[in-house]
C-alpha cells in the first residue's frame, strides 16, 4: 500500500513526498520510543512491587539495622553499691515503694483497712481505719514497703491505694561491719562511717553503677566479730575491739567494734560525739556508734614493747646477746616499775621480751633516750590521727611534755594512747620488712605502696623472732594456733583513772601476726574490762582473755586467706630460743 | 494493549499499597515488642538488684553458720586436715587390684558415733598437728 501511495502522489512535487516520507519515520520513532519507555516503567514498577511483596511477606527479618534505636532505661538508684573484696554487696540501694491512699474514692474504709491489715501485719487496725475515713485526698499509709508487699496490696485490687518509689539505703549483713560502712539518712546522705567519708562520690549520679570495692572479707570480719562477741560475753567485758590486716598491702579485712549497731535502724544506736578523752572511752559503751578500732584510743601495754625493741634493735643500740638486770623493781621519783612476770634475775634482750619485763624495758628504753623514742614513734604515726577512710579517727594522746618517767613507762604502752588501728600498722611494718604502709579500707591494687622504710629488713627479721617466741614461750602461749607459726604480743593495761591506774580495770590486747616465716596477716584482739573467769583462773590478762580469740580467728580464717599450716622450721629461731632460759 | 498496561499499572499500585500497610502495620507491632522488651529487661534487672540484696541477706555468714550447724555438724578444719602440698598424698601401691565392677563401690568409713553437736565446737579447735 505504502508502494502505491507513493507511486500516486509521485506526480506532487518531489519535495513534499518527501517531507511525508520524514514525518512518517519521526512517528515512527517516537512511538518505538514511547514503547520503550512504557516497558521499562512497567519493568520498573513490577519490579517495586516484587521488592515490596518480599518485604512485606518475608518471614526473615531484614538484616540491615534500624535506624531508631530503643534503649533500655537504665536502673536508677541514688547511691552506689558497696561491696566487699569477694564482691559481696555490703550496702545497696532498692527501690522501695510507699503506700499512699486517696480516702475520697474509698467506699467501705472498713472492709479497705481490714483487707490491707491483713497483707500488713506492721499496720494497726483502728489507725488505717480512721486514716481511710478521713476526708483527705492524700494519705500516707506506710512508708518503703518490700516488693512482695507491693505485690500483695496491688492483688487486693483497690484502686484508692497508690505508690509512690523511694530509694532506700539496705545493708543485708546487718551489724557486721556496721562500723566500716556506717550509715545513712532518710534522705539517703551519708551520716557515718565509709558511707560519710565517700558521700559524694557515692551519691555521685554519673558513678552510681560503679561500686565502690572495699578491702574487708566479709567471712573474716564474721569470723573475727563471732570470736570477740563470744569473748565479750564469757568475760563479761564492757567493749571488745579487733582488727586483720595485710602487712603487705595495709588493707583491712576485717574491724570490729562492740558493741555495735544495726544499720539498717540506727534509731535505738546512740551518738556519744567523740570522746573526751581515753579515760572515758569505756563510758561509751554502750554506744554503738562508737568506733572503738579507730575512734577509741587505749594505752595498750606491753605491745608496745615491740617499738621499742625496734628502735633499740635497729639503732644497735643492743644485740640479743645483752641484757638487763631485773633483779628488783626500778624506782623512779615516786612511781615503781615492776614486772608482772617477774624472774627476779638477770634477763637477756630475748627475755625481756618474751617475759614482758617492764623493768627491762624501761632500762632500754633510758638507754634510747626520749628523743630518740619520740622521734620514732612519730614515724611510725602515734603521735597523730590515723589516716583511713573514715570521718571516726581519734587523737593518740600523749604527755606534752617527755619527762624521763614518761619514756620509760611509754617504753611498754603506759603514758600513751594511741587507736587499735594504729598499733595494727606499726606491728605490720615491724614485720613486713620494715615498710609502714598506710592503712586504707579500699580494694584498689593499683594504689598498693612500697610504704616508707622505718626500720631494716634485719631488724625487721629480729622483731619477728622476737614476737614467734613471745608465744612459743612467752605470755601469749594461748594464741598458738597450730600448724600457721603465730608470733604475737599480750598487752596489759590497767586504765587510768583520775589520779593514777585502776587495778582492777584492764584493758587486754593481743596483737598476733602468722605464719611468721612469711607474714601476712596482723590479727589485734582488745577486751574493755574483761573478768577473769574460772577456766581463765580469773586471770584477765591479754594472754587470757584476748590471745585464744586470736587463735581462734587464725584458725577458722587461715584456710579462706589461703595460708596453708605446715611443719615450723625451728631452726629460724634457734639463735633466740637459746637465749631464752625457762 | 494500552488498556491492559493501564490495569496493570492500577493493580499494581493497589498490591504495592496493601503491601507497604502491610509492612508498616508489621513494622510498628515489632517496635511495640521491642519495646516491651525493653521494659521487661529494665524491670528484670531491677528485680535482680532485689534478688541480690535477698541473696546477700539470706547468705550472711552468721545464717550460714546457723544452718550449718543445725544440718551439717560442720566445724572449722584442723590444721592436721589441710594438706598444702599433693606431693605428700600416697600413690595407690602398684600390683593392688582396684575394685572396678561397680563405680559405687567407693564406701565412706562408717561414722561410729552420730556427728557431735555445736556445743562441742569450741572445744576442738586447736588440736595438735
Amino acid at each position: 500500500m505504502n508502494a502505491i501511495s507513493t507511486s500516486m502522489n509521485a506526480g506532487l512535487t518531489s519535495s513534499s513526498h518527501a517531507g511525508a516520507e520524514v514525518r512518517r519515520g519521526g512517528i515512527e520513532l517516537a512511538r518505538n520510543r514511547l514503547i520503550f519507555a512504557v516497558l521499562f516503567f512497567c519493568v520498573a514498577f513490577f519490579g517495586l512491587a516484587a521488592r515490596t511483596l518480599e518485604l512485606g511477606f518475608s518471614a526473615e527479618a531484614p538484616k540491615r539495622v534500624v535506624q531508631k534505636q530503643i534503649t533500655v532505661p537504665p536502673v536508677r538508684f541514688a547511691r552506689s553499691d558497696i561491696l566487699d573484696r569477694n564482691g559481696e554487696i555490703l550496702a545497696t540501694s532498692l527501690e522501695m515503694a510507699s503506700l499512699f491512699a486517696n480516702p475520697q474514692s474509698i467506699k467501705d474504709p472498713d472492709e479497705a483497712a481490714r483487707k490491707l491489715v491483713a497483707v500488713l501485719p506492721g499496720l494497726s487496725y483502728a489507725d488505717v481505719k480512721a486514716k481511710l475515713s478521713s476526708n483527705k485526698k492524700f494519705v500516707w499509709l506506710q512508708r518503703k514497703i518490700s516488693p512482695r508487699q507491693k505485690w500483695a496490696v496491688n492483688a487486693l485490687g483497690i484502686p484508692a491505694f497508690g505508690f509512690k518509689s523511694e530509694d532506700e539505703r539496705l545493708y543485708p549483713h546487718g551489724r557486721l561491719a556496721a562500723h566500716v560502712i556506717g550509715y545513712s539518712g532518710l534522705d539517703n546522705q551519708g551520716l557515718g562511717g565509709l558511707e560519710h567519708f565517700f558521700d559524694e562520690r557515692l551519691s555521685d549520679p554519673d558513678r552510681s553503677d560503679v561500686a565502690l570495692k572495699l578491702s574487708l572479707d566479709i567471712r573474716v570480719q564474721y569470723a573475727l566479730a563471732d570470736e570477740l562477741e563470744a569473748a565479750k560475753r564469757a568475760y563479761q567485758a564492757k567493749g571488745a575491739t579487733g582488727l586483720v590486716m595485710d602487712v603487705n598491702t595495709g588493707e583491712v579485712l576485717a574491724m570490729v567494734s562492740l558493741p555495735d549497731f544495726d544499720p539498717n535502724n540506727t534509731r535505738g544506736a546512740k551518738d556519744c560525739e567523740l570522746p573526751k578523752q581515753a579515760a572515758n572511752a569505756s563510758d561509751a559503751s554502750e554506744c554503738g556508734l562508737f568506733n572503738r578500732a579507730t575512734q577509741g584510743v587505749y594505752e595498750l601495754g606491753s605491745t608496745f614493747k615491740t617499738f621499742t625493741f625496734a628502735a633499740a634493735l635497729d639503732d644497735g643500740l643492743v644485740s640479743f646477746e645483752d641484757g638487763y638486770d631485773a633483779t628488783k623493781p626500778l624506782k623512779v621519783s615516786r612511781f615503781t616499775i615492776s614486772d608482772d612476770h617477774p624472774k627476779n634475775r638477770y634477763l637477756t634482750v630475748p627475755e625481756i621480751f618474751t617475759f614482758s619485763s617492764n623493768i627491762g624495758t624501761a632500762q632500754m628504753a633510758l638507754d634510747l633516750g626520749a628523743d630518740r623514742q619520740q622521734e620514732f614513734l612519730n614515724e611510725l604515726g602515734f603521735l597523730r590521727p590515723a589516716t583511713i577512710e573514715l570521718g571516726e579517727v581519734g587523737r593518740p594522746l600523749f604527755p606534752a611534755k617527755w619527762r624521763k618517767v614518761s619514756t620509760m613507762t611509754i617504753s611498754y604502752g603506759h603514758g600513751i594512747a594511741v587507736s587499735p588501728l594504729q598499733l595494727a600498722s606499726g606491728i605490720a611494718s615491724m614485720v613486713n620488712g620494715g615498710r609502714l604502709l598506710p592503712a586504707t579500707l579500699v580494694h584498689n591494687p593499683d594504689n598498693w605502696q612500697q610504704g616508707k622504710q622505718v626500720i631494716t629488713p634485719a631488724t625487721s627479721r629480729q622483731i619477728r623472732q622476737l614476737l614467734r617466741m613471745a608465744v612459743t614461750k612467752g605470755t601469749g602461749g594461748r594464741a598458738d594456733a597450730v600448724g600457721y607459726r603465730v608470733g604475737g604480743k599480750t598487752g596489759t593495761a590497767e586504765k587510768p583513772v583520775a589520779g593514777g591506774y585502776d587495778r582492777k580495770a584492764l584493758i587486754s590486747s593481743f596483737v598476733g601476726v602468722y605464719p611468721m616465716d612469711d607474714p601476712q596477716y596482723v590479727v589485734f584482739a582488745l577486751l574493755d574490762e574483761p573478768k577473769g573467769t574460772k577456766e581463765t583462773f580469773n586471770f584477765a590478762a591479754g594472754g587470757w582473755v584476748a590471745a585464744p580469740v586470736v587463735r581462734n580467728v587464725i584458725l577458722r580464717t587461715a584456710p579462706l586467706l589461703g595460708v596453708a599450716p605446715k611443719k615450723e622450721d625451728t631452726g629460724l629461731y634457734q639463735n633466740v630460743a637459746m637465749m631464752i632460759e625457762e | 494493549m494500552r488498556k491492559v498496561v493501564t490495569y496493570l499499572a492500577a493493580a499494581t499500585a493497589m498490591v504495592s499499597g496493601a503491601a507497604v500497610l502491610q509492612l508498616k502495620m508489621t513494622v510498628q507491632e515489632r517496635t511495640e515488642e521491642v519495646r516491651a522488651i525493653a521494659q521487661k529487661i529494665h524491670s528484670d534487672e531491677e528485680a535482680i538488684r532485689v534478688l541480690e540484696a535477698e541473696w546477700a541477706y539470706l547468705t550472711t555468714p552468721s545464717v550460714l553458720q546457723n544452718r550449718s550447724i543445725q544440718f551439717l555438724a560442720l566445724m572449722p578444719p584442723r590444721a592436721k586436715q589441710i594438706l598444702h602440698d599433693p606431693v605428700v598424698i600416697p600413690f595407690r601401691p602398684r600390683g593392688v587390684d582396684v575394685e572396678q565392677k561397680d563405680a559405687s563401690s567407693v564406701v565412706l568409713p562408717v561414722v561410729a558415733k552420730p556427728a557431735r553437736k555445736s556445743a562441742k565446737k569450741k572445744s576442738m579447735k586447736g588440736d595438735s598437728l
